[in-house]
Order: structure tokens, then C-alpha cells, then sequence
């Protein structure tokens, strides 16, 4: 470590020219998650900023910080009277998207709704769903099979979990998916502000009609009449309509935005590590464990935002009250300061200390039904086309912005 | 061995008891650890176990308090 307390000598690769010279502009003061340059060099952006540079800083819109390091992240995420949720999780949020509710909520209220919420996500609770969920795994795969080749973001990676979500939790039709999907992808990456606004408009649209639609039919005992049947506030008021739609679309977009990007990038980091796949051909055992060590490596959810309620510093650097704050949970999660080669993908990995599930009261609601997911769509995936490769001449493509997704790989066995 | 669990920082993610099942056991109501806010005795032979869990947890919500 330096000694910050005299002249530090200066870190030739933390210099402005530097930074341009290998990113495209300087990350510790100008980062933006929109770049295209940060979608290109995913994977080395995060590696070098969680050695280098625990706080960098936005300048793009009204500004915002990224915490970076593993132990300043969680110290900022338990943290939550000091960093709120409140004032929502998007940077540079666009005008009249209403407030997401669990997750763009503080304690009392956030508490109030994940104890009604949880028992409906909870690890015994998702247990019941696994045939289902592994019937629907291979009933995509026998659309496919005999054909040699898919493309396997359109024809697996997005519906699985819409299938799962909706089928085993929502309850709403089928036929309905692909739209919703379209609406969380462009809501969250639509280059335009405002258009992202209109996306967003679009599926709470949809998933109020269904919740008003539910309130009218005999109670299922299900998710949605919890959610109708609301929570009572600390103030002694009850959640308004609003909310209870607005919890609708928070767990739409978690269960259909997110884990996408690791069943893809397991397949493509599978096919193009061969020794790896013959491990977990040989030993499905270690399937269970590969998938922490997939959730680790490759984050659906780049960094989260918060806002600061107080002046606070942060790994030395000051952050004003008020100041939007990014939680980079994909960098916490390969912090050299707590494992060993972070860079490396490792399906023996051990104990593996990763953030991509979040930390702290929003810790991710549906973090075991996407376990189940991925664990039953590898499972399958290798019992079934052991031998697949990444098809000739093609590369996978990707889209980064908070969140990260594929948008493309092409499969064939 | 005796291991106390954090009563606040415990969020439920669930690893302690996927790597140390004889050790930590999940509440079934809403899958966060059920010895939240105690400290338990880790039953011998299960040290090697319980460290794992320990040491997953992103939480850093289960201590070790005697060795
Ligand atoms: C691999 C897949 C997934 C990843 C990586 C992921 C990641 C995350 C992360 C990092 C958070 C924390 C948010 C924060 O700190 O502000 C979160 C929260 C949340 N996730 Fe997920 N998620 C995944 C799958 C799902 C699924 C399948 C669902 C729905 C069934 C879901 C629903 C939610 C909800 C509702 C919240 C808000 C919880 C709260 O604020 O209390 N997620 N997720
Ligand atoms: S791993 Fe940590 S946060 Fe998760 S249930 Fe166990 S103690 Fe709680």
C-alpha cells in the first residue's frame, strides 16, 4: 500500500492520458456505463478498476459515483440510511417512471413487503417448482435438437425465464412474453432516455390491467393475491394501488431481465473450455457449484444506485448529500482482496464471496429461482447435447449499461 | 467451535447452510438463516464446513467467536 499521507507517487496507469490511451476516455473521472467502449471491454474495465480505483466518478447527466471494492460496496449496501434506496436505483433516472417497490423503498416499508414476499421465493418454496422448471428446459431444447444449431439468446436463453416466472409465479398468458420482454430489454438499454420512459410506461401498463384483472377472480393463494392483499405501513396506512403494481413490475424485471446473460455465458465459456465441460460432464455434481461460480463472474446486474443522505467520504473520496451513488456489485465480485485469481473462471472454485445477488436488504428476491434455472438448464443442456460448440465464424454480442445481456450466440453440436 | 449469526446483516442468500447443511439451517418460512441473532455451537468434525460458509456469505453476517 501507499502511504497516502505523504506524496503519493504517481500510478502511470491511473493517469488521464493512460486511461484514454487503453479506454477511451478517463474512467476515474468521466466513467459512463453506456459507453460502448465499456460493453467492448467489459471484463477489463472491471478487473482493472477494482485494483485500481475503489470510487470513480460520472460526469455523464446529473453525475454519479461507482463504489467498486468488495468491502465498500457491502459497507455502503448495509448501510442503507445513509445510502437510500428511495430515490430509485437507475442513474440519470427519466422523467415519470413511478418508483419500484421493494427494491426503490427504504426500511420500514421494504421490510414490511419482503416479509410478505418472501415465503413465495424462498429456497423451499422455488424446491416445488424444479419438474416444472426442468419439463420446460426440455421442451425448449426438443424445439431445437434435431435441427443441429440454435441461437440460443432467442430460442432458450429469454424464455426459460419468462416461462418459469410466469408460468410458476405470475400466472399470466404465455402469448403475452415476448412483448413484455421487448419492453424490460428497452426499457433498460433504448439509447434514448425518453424511450426507455415509453417502454417502461408500456409494461406497467400491462401489469396493471392483470393485477386489476386478478383482483376481480377468487384468491390462488398465490404471489399476486399477497400483493393484493398488501401491507399495512409503519404509519399506520395501507399500500396504495399503485405500489402493489409497482411490486409487480420490480419482480417482472428481476425475473425476466437478469439471468439470461449467465445461462449464455455459461454455454459460450463451456464450449470455448473444454476442460471445463468435461469436469462437469463427468461430475454433475459440480454443476450446482459452477453456477456460483457463473453468477460471480458474469453479472446481469452491473451496479445498482443509491443516494446519499448525508455527506459521507468513501474510500477517501468525499460524496456530498444528495450525490448518486452506483453499488458495482460485478466488480465486488472479483475483488483480489478476497479470492484468489478473480480473473480466473474456476467451476471448483470454493466459498465463493461474490455480490451478483446484491447485498444487504435488497439482497435479490428471486436469487433462488435463478439458481434453479441455471442449474436445471445446465443439467440438461449437457446430458442432452454433451458435445456443442460455438457455431463456426460466430461470436457472441452483448449490451452493458447498468445491467449486461447477450444478445446473440450461436450453438451446434 | 461457536459461530454467531448477525440478526440485521443476515439477508438470506442461503449459501452458510448450502455449504455447512449440518451446520446452519435455513427457516423454511422465508429461507434466511434460522439461528439469526444466536450463536451456535458448530457440531465437531463440521469446522471445515462452517468455514466455507463463513466464508461465502456476502454478507460477512456469521463470525467466528471461539475458536
Ligand atoms: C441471475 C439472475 C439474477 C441476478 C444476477 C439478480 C440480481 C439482483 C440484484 C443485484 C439485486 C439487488 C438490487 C439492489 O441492491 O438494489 C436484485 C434485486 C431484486 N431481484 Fe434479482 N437478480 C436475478 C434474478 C431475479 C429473478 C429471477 C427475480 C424474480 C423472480 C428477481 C427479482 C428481484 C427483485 C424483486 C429485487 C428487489 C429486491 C428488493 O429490493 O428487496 N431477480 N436482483
Ligand atoms: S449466507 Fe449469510 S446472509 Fe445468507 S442465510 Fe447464511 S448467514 Fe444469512
Amino acid at each position: 500500500m501507499n502511504d497516502v499521507s505523504t506524496s503519493t507517487p504517481v500510478d502511470p496507469e491511473t493517469t488521464p492520458e493512460a486511461l484514454i490511451e487503453r479506454f477511451g476516455r478517463d474512467i476515474i473521472n468521466d466513467f459512463d456505463l453506456d459507453d460502448p467502449k465499456f460493453n467492448e471491454n467489459f471484463n477489463e474495465t472491471l478487473n482493472f478498476m477494482v485494483r485500481k480505483c475503489p470510487v470513480v466518478h460520472s460526469q455523464v447527466g446529473r453525475g454519479y459515483y461507482l463504489i467498486n471494492t468488495q468491502d465498500e460496496v457491502r459497507a455502503a449496501a448495509q448501510d442503507w440510511k445513509t445510502f437510500s434506496a428511495a430515490q430509485g436505483y437507475m442513474p440519470n433516472r427519466p422523467e415519470g417512471i413511478p418508483f419500484l417497490m421493494p427494491e426503490e423503498c427504504d426500511p420500514p416499508m421494504h421490510t414490511r413487503w419482503r416479509h410478505k414476499l418472501n415465503p413465495h421465493l424462498s429456497p423451499k418454496t422455488v424446491a416445488l417448482m424444479e419438474d416444472a422448471i426442468r419439463a420446460d428446459v426440455n421442451e425448449l431444447i426438443d424445439r431445437f435438437i434435431d435441427k443441429g444449431e440454435c441461437e440460443f439468446i432467442s430460442e432458450f436463453g429469454t424464455l426459460l425465464p419468462g416461462w418459469a416466472f410466469f408460468k410458476n409465479v405470475l400466472g399470466v398468458p404465455l402469448e403475452d412474453l415476448p412483448a413484455l420482454v421487448n419492453g424490460v430489454e428497452e426499457g433498460t438499454f433504448a439509447p434514448d432516455l425518453e424511450e426507455r420512459s415509453r417502454h417502461f410506461k408500456g409494461v406497467f401498463e400491462y401489469l396493471n390491467k392483470h393485477l386489476t384483472w386478478r383482483a376481480t377472480q377468487p384468491s390462488r393463494g398465490d404471489l399476486i393475491d399477497t400483493i393484493l392483499a398488501g401491507v399495512t405501513y409503519d404509519d399506520g396506512t395501507e399500500a396504495p394501488w399503485d405500489h402493489k403494481v409497482s411490486v409487480l413490475v420490480d419482480l417482472t424485471f428481476g425475473g425476466i431481465a437478469t439471468t439470461t446473460f449467465v445461462m449464455g455465458s455459461a454455454l459460450h465459456h463451456l464450449a470455448t473450455n473444454r476442460d471445463q465441460l468435461k469436469m462437469l460432464i463427468e461430475d454433475p455434481s459440480l454443476i450446482e457449484n459452477a453456477v456460483e461460480e457463473y453468477a460471480r463472474f458474469f453479472p446481469p446486474v452491473v451496479a445498482l444506485g443509491r443516494t446519499a443522505t448525508r455527506d459521507v467520504e468513501v474510500a477517501g473520496t468525499p460524496i456530498k448529500e444528495g450525490e448518486f451513488v452506483m453499488l458495482t456489485y460485478a466488480c465486488a465480485s472479483r475483488d483480489p482482496r478476497h479470492m484468489e485469481e478473480p480473473e480466473k473462471v474456476d467451476v471448483r472454485r470454493q466459498g465463493i464471496p461474490h455480490s451478483t445477488f446484491g447485498v444487504g436488504p435488497h439482497r435479490c428476491i428471486g436469487s433462488n429461482l435463478a439458481r434453479l434455472e441455471l442449474t436445471a438448464t445446465l443439467e440438461e443442456w449437457l446430458k442432452r447435447m454433451p458435445d456443442f460448440r460455438i457455431k463456426e465464424g460466430t461470436e457472441p454480442t452483448y449490451v452493458t449499461g447498468y445491467l449486461r445481456s447477450m444478445r446473440s450466440l450461436y450453438l451446434e453440436w | 467451535m461457536k459461530v454467531h449469526i448477525d440478526e440485521v446483516n443476515c439477508t438470506g442468500h442461503g449459501r452458510c447452510a448450502k455449504y455447512a447443511p449440518n451446520v446452519f439451517r435455513l427457516n423454511d418460512e422465508d429461507g434466511y438463516n434460522a439461528d439469526r441473532g444466536l450463536t451456535i455451537e458448530v457440531p465437531a468434525g463440521e469446522e471445515k464446513n462452517a468455514m466455507l460458509g463463513v466464508k461465502s456469505c456476502p454478507e460477512r453476517a456469521i463470525t467466528v467467536v471461539e475458536e
